[in-house]
Parts: C-alpha cells; sequence; structure tokens
C-alpha cells in the first residue's frame, strides 16, 4: 500500500494535535495538553480509488522555546498549516511557518486549516480580508473544529487528493505512457 | 570499561548500536526491555540488526545521520524527541543520538522516561502561562481598537459638523486621514502614530469654525483683509485641540497650526520652513492638495489625476518637503484607490 508523510505545522495550542485525535480516532478533549517532539499517527483512507496510508506527523508547535525542525519534513508529500482562529497572533506564526517549511520542501501541496471554527460566533478573530489575502496568495483554507469535526475529514481527504494529483502531475511521461 | 559503559546504558535503558552498512547495525550493549517491543529478533546482541521500518521516526532521522557520519566529525547529533507505542498500546518517549567516534558510527536509542515527561509538564506550564499573557494582550488590543473607532467616530462627527459650514464631505474628511495613513505606513511610522495621523490629519481646517461666514463663504476673491481674518483658522484650531496630553489631539493641533507652512519658509503663520515644520503637518499639506485638485468643488471642476501631479510637481520644493513627496509618487496606486473607493456623492 502507498504511504505518504504528511506533518502538521503551526503554533503551540492551535489544535495540531486534537485535528489529528479526532480525524484518526474520532475523540476529542477539551484540556490542552502540549507535545514535546514528535507524535506519528496513521490512517487508512481512500482517494481518488487509491487506497493510502498516511503517516501523520504532528509536530510540537511553534513558540519561544520551541522552532521548527526542518529536517522534520524530509520526504513530505504534503502539510497541514494549523491557525487557530481565535487567536490572530497564530495566523501569522502559521503564515511564517509556511514560508519556512516552503524553503525546504518546495512546491508540494499544502492546507491552511483555521481551527476551533466552533467559537465562530463568540471569539473569532481572524477577518476576512486576513482569508481573502491567504487565498488570494493560492492557499486553500478550511475552517476546522477538533471539537465538532467540522472541516476535519475534508482537510486530509483535500490534502491526499491534491498529493496524488500533483504527483500525478509531475509523473515522468514515459511512467505514464506504461501505466 | 565496556562492561561498566554497558551497564550504564541498560541503566538509563538505551541501547548503542554500531553502524555495520546503511541498513545493518549492531547492537554493542544488553537490549533495554523496550527493544524486544519493537524487535522480531529476541535476542540481538552481537547479532546484526535492520533498524529501518522500526520506527518511522527513526527512518527519517538515519537519512540524516547517515550524513552526519559521512562528516566523521567527532561530535553528536540529536534527533530530538518523539513519542512511539509498543504493540501493545505503552506509550514510550525516545531519543536518538548519531555519534562518531574513534572511527565508528554509532547510534544511540534511549527511552526518555521521566526527562521526557518533566519537560512536558515544562513546558505545558511555559505554554499556559503563554496563553493567558496572549489572551490580556490581545484583550488589551480589542479594546484599544475599540476606542480608537469610538474615537474616529467622534471626529469624524464633529468634522462633519464643522464642514457643513463650507461644504466639506464627510468622504474629504476620511479620505484626507486615510492618504495620511499611507504616507505614515510607508514612513514606517509606529503603529499608534500611524493610526493617530487618520484621525488627526482630517481636523487640519476645524478652526474653521470660528471664521465669520461673510470670509469663510464669500464666492468671490478675498480681500487681502478677509484673508488674513481666513489665516486665523490655524490658531484657532491649534487652540481648540490643544491644552490636552492625549497623543492624537496634540498631533491634531499639530496639524491645524503648521498644515500652511510652506518648505521655503513662505507660508503661514509662523514662517517656518523645511523640517521645522512637523512631518504630520508636510504630509497633510501634500494629501490636502492631491485631494482638493482631484476633486470637484462648488467653484471649479475636478483636474484629472496627471494634471494634478503636473501642478503638485510646480510646488515641490516651494510648498511641499521633496522627499515626502516622492513617497506619495511612489504610493500614488493606494492613493488612487482611497479616490476610488471613498468617491463623492453624485450629487456634489
Amino acid at each position: 500500500m502507498v504511504q505518504k508523510k504528511i506533518c502538521l505545522l503551526g503554533a503551540f495550542a492551535v489544535g495540531k494535535t486534537s485535528l489529528v485525535m479526532r480525524y484518526v480516532n474520532s475523540i476529542f478533549g477539551e484540556k490542552y495538553h502540549t507535545t514535546v517532539g514528535v507524535k506519528i499517527d496513521k490512517k487508512k483512507l481512500v482517494s481518488n480509488g487509491q487506497e493510502i496510508t498516511l503517516m501523520i506527523w504532528d509536530l510540537a508547535g511553534q513558540d519561544d522555546l520551541t522552532r521548527l525542525r526542518t529536517s522534520y519534513l524530509r520526504g513530505v508529500a504534503g502539510y497541514v498549516i494549523v491557525a487557530d482562529g481565535t487567536r490572530p497572533f497564530s495566523l501569522n506564526t502559521a503564515i511564517n511557518m509556511h514560508k519556512e517549511a516552503r524553503e525546504y520542501t518546495g512546491d508540494v501541496p499544502f492546507i491552511v486549516a483555521i481551527n476551533k471554527a466552533d467559537l465562530r460566533k463568540e471569539q473569532w478573530q481572524v477577518e476576512a480580508e486576513q482569508i481573502k489575502a491567504l487565498e488570494d496568495s493560492g492557499a486553500t483554507i478550511i475552517l476546522t473544529s477538533a471539537k465538532t469535526g467540522d472541516g476535519v475529514e475534508e482537510t486530509f481527504q483535500l490534502l491526499t487528493h491534491n498529493i496524488l494529483e500533483s504527483e500525478s502531475e509531475n509523473k515522468p511521461l514515459d511512467d505514464i505512457e506504461n501505466s | 570499561m565496556k562492561q561498566i559503559l554497558s551497564k550504564v546504558f541498560q541503566s538509563m535503558d538505551t541501547a548503542v548500536f554500531e553502524r555495520l552498512d546503511e541498513h545493518s547495525y549492531q547492537l554493542m550493549t544488553q537490549p533495554p526491555p523496550w527493544l524486544g517491543q519493537f524487535c522480531e529478533k529476541e535476542s540481538v546482541v552481537d547479532e546484526s540488526i535492520q533498524l529501518t521500518g522500526m520506527f518511522a521516526f527513526l527512518d527519517c532521522f538515519l537519512e540524516e545521520a547517515e550524513e552526519f557520519w559521512e562528516s566523521k566529525i567527532d561530535a553528536t547529533h540529536r534527533s530530538g524527541s518523539w513519542i512511539d507505542f509498543t504493540p501493545s498500546g505503552e506509550e514510550i518517549p525516545f531519543e536518538a543520538v548519531a555519534l562518531w567516534q574513534d572511527g565508528k558510527a554509532l547510534l544511540v536509542l534511549q527511552d526518555l522516561g521521566d526527562e521526557y515527561y518533566n519537560e512536558v509538564v515544562r513546558l505545558q506550564k511555559y505554554r499556559d502561562g503563554a496563553l493567558t499573557q496572549e489572551a490580556l494582550e490581545q484583550e488589551i488590543e480589542n479594546q484599544t481598537k475599540e476606542i480608537r473607532i469610538r474615537e474616529e467616530e467622534i471626529a469624524m462627527k464633529l468634522l462633519s459638523a464643522a464642514g457643513h459650514r463650507d461644504h466639506e464631505t464627510a468622504e474629504h474628511v476620511r479620505r484626507i486621514g486615510l492618504y495620511a495613513e499611507v504616507m505614515a505606513q510607508a514612513l514606517n511610522w509606529d503603529d499608534a502614530s500611524t493610526a493617530d495621523i487618520r484621525i488627526a490629519a482630517p481636523m487640519h481646517d476645524i478652526g474653521k469654525i470660528g471664521i465669520p461666514d461673510r470670509v469663510l463663504l464669500k464666492p468671490g476673491k478675498l480681500t487681502e483683509e478677509e484673508f488674513e481674518e481666513m489665516k486665523q483658522h490655524s490658531a484657532i484650531g491649534a487652540d481648540m485641540l490643544s491644552g490636552t496630553n492625549i497623543p492624537l489631539l496634540k498631533m491634531a493641533s499639530e496639524i491645524a497650526m503648521f498644515h500652511h507652512e510652506k518648505w521655503d519658509g513662505t507660508g503661514y503663520p509662523s514662517g517656518l520652513s523645511g523640517k521645522e515644520i512637523p512631518a504630520s503637518a508636510r504630509i497633510t499639506m501634500i494629501v490636502d492638495v492631491y485631494d482638493a485638485l482631484v476633486h470637484k468643488r462648488v467653484y471649479k471642476e475636478a483636474s484629472s489625476e496627471d494634471s494634478a501631479l503636473h501642478v503638485m510637481q510646480q510646488m515641490v520644493g516651494e510648498y511641499f518637503d521633496p522627499d515626502l513627496y516622492e513617497v506619495f509618487l511612489e504610493n500614488l496606486p493606494k492613493m488612487r484607490e482611497i479616490k476610488d473607493t471613498y468617491a463623492e456623492p453624485a450629487s456634489i
């Protein structure tokens, strides 16, 4: 079976681990548990008619004490940049981490997940202009909620689909003719 | 010595491997308890073992380690911690260290145990604190924004009331502030001063409220005496806005007082020249002239942008600070966007 490595990047406490927990185990916990180092989970899915195993690398969130270790991105097929819709600062961190990741990974597919969308009515701080600016720069943005599950499946499915599409576009002509 | 070291490593739940080739390693210590849970071979001492495929994280690190060993530097290269799970679901925090020692490529795999969980507790405390601080800062920022919006709204209402007398429109007032804000941003002013000039610049003519109608609303050319009376609006406006420690009003007073000073020193009321004129007032003069030229007034038609820029170019060095005019030109697309977004109502 084909395995694809994807990474979740973002500031601390934006809900990266919660998104993975929701997607892989369909569970959610309210309490914040910080991630130290890397946790890797697996999830099987079908995309473009193909069975895929996603190796999901949940990287510790970035703060003043923890920076992105770009070598963790080695062999990555795509990544999810996670920001917290209730914390505008996390969106800036996400954009900066994306730029840093891009330098290492090159042009691999990515999705921007703006998490905690269940708090859109009460505590949402991300302005429509910020989202539009991101979309204008070519980013695909999905509003997610690890709590309710909204947008979570869609994020990983779309990223996997984009990875497969991008790989088939980059496939050498001989491979296509022989397939 | 080898035996002592082996016991030390064993007590640390550590396995030390020597690299035989890209795929094979030899265990040099007693196997720690966790190794058997990840490795198919029951006894791996003195036999070659394949580490590839054992841990997904390690596979990635081994590629990095290969590059490190190739450099043959007598040093260590750490992987950083990662969490793995035994087949029975037990969580184990690991770290790998690649070493080059005595011409040998070594790999140390350690169960970090309490060391890892102590670090988690430390970081959790730090991040909980950071989250609280971030929330407080956000709250302050939101409150400040709210106050700014109210300040701006009050200022606009007052200006619009004052502007009724000489037919200044709310759109003109809004545009002057936004043009000035663009200039301040281009000049890298700090956020507070940039926000201040957006509200302060539109107040430049507030002193006209103290000019009698017979002068302010006179359709024809003013006599010398009337012009002297009209010039008083600078001092009146500055006086109205003075006597406060609020930075916004201080800036507004400064702009009201000096926005008719000219770069060559022939302006009024003080005849200041060059950089003696506050930057806020020099900016306001440029954007006010631009806006006046490109819009229709009761006494004139709107000029095209080309024609307005031609007129303004003649004013550089006499009226305008040449450097600031350059900044204005560099930001012309933004000025144009503001002009189009906040256009005059059709009836004007």
